[in-house]
C-alpha cells in the first residue's frame, strides 16, 4: 500500500517535470520570437538595446525578492522546508539589482535614469500576477515559477550575456548581472524534486504548477516585447 | 482505413567505406585551418567511416537519383513485389542533382519502370519522414496498392575546395568558419529506400505503421542549415544567390553557394525537439516505458549526448540499450540516413512481434522534427 502511494506520488513527480521542460521548451521558442532577443540572436544587438534590456528588467528585478518572500510569509508550518527554500531563495535574488544597476552605468547609463524608471506593461502584469500568488495560501504553484526564473538565470541568461559580451565588445564588470546568474545553476533540479514531491499529491497539483510555470513565462516574454512601452 | 506496412528495405552506399584518414584525400584540402577542425568535429560527431560518390580525382561516380534508384531496386529485391507492381514513389532529399524538375521524376527515370504516381519532397533530413508520409497515407485511403519511398543524398558535391575557394574570405569568423566545416566532416553519400503495402508480408517480419508525427518550429527558429544565401545573409533571402546580378558566380563570390550550419542556434532547437517529444508523451502517443527500439537519427555523436541529456532530465528517457544506430560505420547520409538505419536493423534481427519500435527523425534546417511508431508483426 505504501508502495502504491510512492509509486503514485513519483508519477506525479515525473508528470511536474515533464509539464515544466514542455512550459520551458515553449517559452524558449515564445523568445525566439521577441524583437530583441530575434536582435540579439541574429547577432545584430546595439548597444542602446542592452541599456534598455537592463533598464526593462530592473523594476521586476527589485520585486524578484519581494514577491518570494511574501511567498515564504504564506506557507504554513506542516510545509516548513518549503517556507525555509523560499527564504533562502529570497535572500540569495534581493541584491541581484544592484548588479543590473552597476552593469548599466558601466554600458553608459545613469543611476537616476535606471531608478526612475517605470515597470514597462509586461513588467506590471508579471509582477502583479506573482504578488497575487505569493498572497494565497500554501502558493506551491510558484515552485512553477522559480522553476521559470532559474531557468531563465542558468541556461538564457548565460547564453544572452555570453553573446552580449561578444556582440558589443563589453567587458565581464558590464555584463556581470547576466553571467554571474549561470555560475548558480547547482543541484536546483534536485531541491525541486524533493520539494514537488512534499506538494504535489494529486493531478490538480501537477496542472497548478505547471499552469503557474506557463503563465509566468508567457508574461516574462511579454516584458521583454513591450520594452520601454510603459 | 487500411493498415499500412513496411515490408523492405534498401540500402545503397557508394564505393568502398572511407576512414577518416583518407577524407580530405577523397574531398580535398581547402587549408589548414579545415584540417584542423575537421579533426575536432570527427572527434565529436565519432563517425568513424563513410561513403562518398566521388573518386580520388573528385569525378562524380553517381548521382543522387542513381543512388535513390539503386536502394529502390535494393528494397524491392527484399519484398515480395516487382518492380512493375510499384504504383507510388515518393522522394525525399537535400538537394536533387536539377534544380528543375523535381527529384522524383528523376529517380523514376532512373528506375525505368512504366507509368506511376510520384511525389517530390525537398527538404533536409526530415524529407525522409515526409515521403513516408505521404506513401502511408496513399496506401491508407486506397489511392495506391504498393509504394516505393527513398531518402538520398550526394552532399559530397558540396565539400569539394571549388565550392570553398570563390568566398574563402567569407569564413575568416571562426563561428562562420565552424558553420562550414562542421558539415563538411559529418555528411556523406548514400540512398536509402522502404517498400510500402496496405498488407503485411506472407513470409518475414513486417513493420506495421502505427503513426507519423512531423512538426516545423520555423514559426519561432531562425533558418539553422542552409545553402543558396551567404551565412551572414541568412536572415534577408531577399538576398539569395538566385538574386544576385552577377548571377551563379557573383553568388558563388558572395558565399551563397555552401552548405552552412549555425552551430548555436542548433543547440536551442534540439531543446525545442525535445518539448515536442514531451508533447506525444503527455498526450499518450509514446508511453516511453512500452518503446522496445529506438532508432533516433543525429548528426554527430555530441547530439546525441545533448538529446539524452535532456529526455533525463525530463523523466522521458528510454533505456540507452534499445537505441539502434549505423551512424558510426555508415555515416550521415541526411535524408537516406534514416532508411539505411532501418534497412540494417530489419536485416539483422533482434525484434519480436508485437515490440513497439519509435523512429525519430529531426531535421535542422529550419527545426523540423518527426516521429513514427511501428510495430514488428510477423506472418
Amino acid at each position: 500500500m505504501l508502495q502504491d502511494i510512492s509509486k503514485r506520488r513519483q508519477e506525479l513527480v515525473e508528470a511536474t517535470f515533464r509539464g515544466l521542460a514542455m512550459a520551458w521548451t515553449d517559452f524558449e521558442g515564445q523568445l525566439e520570437q521577441v524583437p530583441v532577443i530575434r536582435k540579439l540572436n541574429r547577432g545584430q544587438l546595439q548597444i542602446e538595446d542592452y541599456r534598455a534590456l537592463l533598464k526593462n528588467l530592473r523594476q521586476q528585478v527589485v520585486d524578484g525578492g519581494c514577491w518570494i518572500a511574501r511567498a515564504a510569509s504564506h506557507v504554513d508550518a506542516e510545509h516548513f522546508e518549503i517556507r525555509s527554500h523560499f527564504m533562502k531563495h529570497a535572500v540569495t535574488e534581493h541584491r541581484d539589482f544592484q548588479m543590473l544597476e552597476a552593469n548599466f552605468i558601466a554600458c553608459g547609463g545613469t543611476l537616476e535614469e535606471i531608478r526612475s524608471a517605470s515597470k514597462n506593461m509586461g513588467s506590471e502584469a508579471l509582477s502583479a500576477f506573482m504578488f497575487h500568488k505569493a498572497s494565497q495560501p500554501n502558493p506551491f504553484g510558484l515552485l512553477g515559477a522559480m522553476f521559470m526564473i532559474e531557468g531563465l538565470g542558468s541556461r538564457k541568461a548565460v547564453e544572452w550575456g555570453a553573446a552580449i559580451k561578444e556582440q558589443l565588445g563589453l567587458e565581464d564588470h558590464q555584463v556581470s548581472f547576466m553571467l554571474y546568474h549561470g555560475e548558480h545553476d547547482d543541484d536546483h533540479l534536485e531541491e525541486l524534486e524533493t520539494h514537488l514531491a512534499m506538494t504535489v499529491h494529486d493531478e490538480d497539483d501537477v496542472q497548478e504548477v505547471v499552469r503557474t510555470a506557463r503563465i509566468v513565462g508567457r508574461l516574462y516574454a511579454l516584458q521583454l516585447e513591450e520594452l520601454n512601452h510603459v | 482505413m487500411r493498415d499500412v506496412y513496411i515490408n523492405a528495405a534498401g540500402a545503397h552506399l557508394p564505393g568502398e567505406a572511407v576512414g577518416n584518414d583518407r577524407m580530405a584525400a577523397i574531398l580535398g584540402e581547402i587549408d589548414d585551418q579545415s584540417q584542423r577542425l575537421g579533426r575536432l568535429i570527427l572527434r565529436q560527431n565519432r563517425i568513424e567511416q563513410r561513403y562518398y560518390a566521388m573518386n580520388y580525382r573528385g569525378e562524380a561516380l553517381d548521382t543522387n537519383a542513381g543512388m535513390a534508384a539503386k536502394a529502390a531496386r535494393a528494397a524491392v529485391d527484399t519484398s515480395e513485389l516487382d518492380l512493375s507492381d510499384i504504383d507510388y514513389l515518393a522522394t525525399g532529399t537535400t538537394q536533387g542533382d536539377l534544380l528543375v524538375p523535381g527529384h522524383a521524376s528523376a529517380v523514376h527515370g532512373a528506375l525505368g519502370t512504366g507509368p506511376l504516381e510520384i511525389a517530390s519532397f525537398q527538404s533536409v533530413c526530415a524529407s525522409s519522414m515526409m515521403a513516408a508520409k505521404s506513401a502511408w497515407m496513399a496506401l491508407k485511403c486506397g489511392e495506391a496498392e504498393a509504394a516505393l519511398v527513398t531518402g538520398s543524398e550526394m552532399s559530397s558535391r558540396w565539400f569539394r575546395p571549388g565550392f570553398y575557394r570563390p568566398a574563402l574570405d567569407r569564413l575568416g569568423n571562426r563561428d562562420t568558419r565552424m558553420a562550414a566545416e562542421f558539415l563538411r566532416w559529418t555528411l556523406s553519400d548514400g540512398g536509402g529506400a522502404l517498400v510500402m503495402q496496405p498488407r503485411p508480408r506472407r513470409r518475414g517480419p513486417s513493420f506495421r505503421v502505427d503513426w507519423i508525427k512531423l512538426v516545423s518550429l520555423a514559426d519561432r527558429f531562425d533558418v539553422c542549415m542552409h545553402a543558396g544565401i551567404a551565412h551572414e545573409d541568412r536572415h534577408e533571402p531577399v538576398r539569395c544567390w538566385s538574386h544576385n546580378e552577377a548571377g551563379p558566380q557573383g553568388a558563388a563570390a558572395d558565399g551563397a553557394i555552401m552548405l552552412m550550419q549555425d552551430m548555436m542556434l542548433l543547440k536551442r532547437i534540439i531543446r525545442g525537439w525535445v518539448g515536442e517529444y514531451l508533447a506525444l508523451i503527455d498526450r499518450g502517443a509514446i508511453v516511453p516505458g512500452d518503446v522496445d527500439h529506438v532508432l533516433c537519427h543525429y548528426s554527430a555523436h555530441s547530439l546525441r549526448e545533448e538529446i539524452i541529456k535532456l529526455m533525463t532530465a525530463a523523466g522521458a528517457m528510454i533505456d540507452e540499450e534499445k537505441w539502434f544506430t549505423n551512424l558510426y560505420t555508415k555515416g550521415n547520409t541526411g535524408s537516406a540516413a534514416f532508411f539505411i538505419m532501418l534497412e540494417e536493423f530489419m536485416a539483422r534481427g533482434g525484434y519480436r512481434p508485437g515490440e513497439k519500435i519509435l523512429c525519430v527523425v529531426p531535421e535542422s534546417g529550419r527545426a523540423v522534427i518527426s516521429f513514427m511508431m511501428l510495430t514488428v508483426e510477423e506472418a
